[in-house]
């Protein structure tokens, strides 16, 4: 009890104000990600619970627990839309690697820079419908999201293994 | 003909490499007093007027304020005039009008010196006159002098912060220099690529392991490959949880809401087995409003309970151990 009082006064804040925020995300995610799992359990009780569904309930509890940027609306939107969703990671599981050119002129580096922006709009779920600068500045958030999603995923995976 | 301090501090030397942007900050800071000092440090790395004589400097990092220009002439004092309210742009001016003058916000191209001009338009009209010989003569010098350097300075983006900084410029005309092409489109491309080159800064602190590489190209791969490979982590994770999903007892989930532990944020994800110590937040969100405290550091982890029985952990590390051990005793006891 002492100790409870003694913890509660010693209220801790942030020095990152970005980390609360990290901390908000990943909160909002694993609150939105465990129902949906315990719902996906308990209906499917006797059939396998497909990798695809978990992928799916994965995708649409970062998509919603990131509604204030640009790319989990278009997530949202593919989620929602497809029966059977594609889902982000499709791209990258088929081994699609930086393109490697042979060494071409000088001239040509701004082509190669190009298309590796075009690479990176692909990566990120409606990124090819945002010009190149909000595309980079959403890059730079979806994977903060990201990180945090894996942490999160693997703390459950963890805790129940 | 070294000017001597006081007068130096007022003139400034168009530099090719110092963005508009940073001249017109520049010019804010002139405002500010104690500003002398940076003087002496002003791009040290352009070039000279007078072979290198030149005298007048403005510091440039962090300076607020546009570089005005002086132009030598032959073998003269060089020339800036400083106005914060009109445009001049000063050849032929005495030195002595330097001190009456206000703050300039006209940078024009000094005899030898490659330089961007940038005039912001103002309104004083005791300044106009002299502004006008000014114009022409900075015009007539334009044209003799040699630009080659590229600018990067996004003028278009510059003006409108410069409009709201000092508020009473109407427009700015940006002119290039020779051998640029001055339409709006490559302006704007400019300013496009600045911006670009910006959000790439603040990826590669993002991006792990990306500090070292220099160049677009390379930084691009690596952000790609790093989005890559979380994406892929997360899909193996969620293969993971879907294999596993059966045996979670969801109610557990019930016992952790008032329970809230903070999890420490790595960014080093991809190269590291996830720390013992890292936690889910697993509490309900209004518990976490009450508790009020988030702590992030990486080394410590702050659990805090309303529930009297659970356990508080401040620690330095040691403690994970013990949570764990406490978070696999209740798994045991609830015959997960």
């Amino acid at each position: 009890m002492e100790r409870q009082i003694i913890n509660k006064k010693k209220r801790v804040f942030s020095v990152e104000p970005n980390k609360s925020h990290s901390a908000a995300f990943t909160r909002k995610y694993i609150s939105h990600l465990v129902p949906a799992l315990k719902k996906l359990n308990m209906n499917k009780n006797s059939s396998q619970i497909t990798q695809q569904t978990v992928k799916h309930e994965v995708d649409m509890a970062l998509a919603l627990s990131a509604q204030e940027f640009a790319w989990s609306r278009f997530l949202l939107q593919k989620l929602s839309s497809s029966k059977n969703p594609t889902t982000t990671t499709n791209s990258s599981s088929k081994g699609t690697q930086v393109l490697e050119r042979p060494d071409k002129e000088g001239g040509d580096e701004e082509g190669e820079i190009e298309e590796k922006l075009r690479e990176l709009q692909k990566l990120l779920p409606g990124g090819e419908e945002m010009n190149v600068e909000e595309m980079l500045s959403e890059i730079g958030d979806y994977i903060k999201c990201l990180e945090l999603q894996t942490i999160a995923l693997k703390s459950i995976v963890q805790d129940t293994t | 003909m070294m000017m001597d301090r006081a007068t130096q501090s007022e003139f400034f030397l168009n530099y090719t490499d110092m963005s508009v942007l940073e001249r017109q900050r520049a010019q804010l800071k002139y405002h500010h007093p104690g500003f002398d000092s940076t003087l002496a440090g002003f791009l040290s790395d352009s070039s000279m007027i007078n072979g290198g004589e030149f005298g007048g400097f403005m510091g440039a990092s962090g300076s607020d304020f546009p570089v005005i220009y002086g132009e030598t002439a032959t073998g003269s004092d060089s020339r800036l005039s400083i106005s914060p309210d009109n445009i001049t742009t000063s050849a032929t001016f005495g030195s002595g009008n330097f001190k009456k003058r206000k703050f300039n916000s006209v940078v024009t191209e000094s005899k030898g010196c490659n330089a961007k001009k940038v005039m912001m338009n103002r309104e004083v009209e005791e300044e106009e006159e002299k502004s006008k010989i000014t114009e022409q003569n900075n015009e007539s010098t334009m044209t003799m002098k040699d630009k080659s350097k590229k600018e990067q300075s996004n003028c278009s983006k510059d003006s409108s912060k410069v409009t709201k900084e000092l508020q009473k410029t109407d427009y700015i005309h940006v002119r290039a220099r020779r051998g640029q092409a001055t339409d709006s489109h490559s302006i704007a491309e400019r300013a496009r690529r600045e911006k670009i080159s910006e959000r790439m800064k603040y990826l590669q602190d993002l991006v792990p392991g990306c500090d070292k590489i220099t160049g677009k190209a390379g930084m691009l791969d690596e952000i790609i490959n790093y989005v890559q490979s979380l994406q892929r982590q997360v899909e193996f994770l969620s293969m993971k949880l879907a294999a596993v999903s059966p045996r979670i007892d969801f109610d557990i989930d019930d016992i952790f809401a008032k329970e809230v532990v903070s999890a420490p944020i790595t960014t080093n994800l991809p190269n590291t087995v996830m720390p013992s110590h890292e936690m889910v937040n697993s509490g309900y969100p209004h518990e976490m409003v009450n508790s009020g405290y988030l702590h992030f550091n990486p080394v410590q982890q702050v659990v805090t309970s309303s529930d009297p029985l659970s356990c508080f952990n401040v620690n330095n590390g040691q403690a994970p151990s013990m949570w764990d051990s406490d978070v696999q005793n209740l798994y045991s006891s609830l015959g997960v």
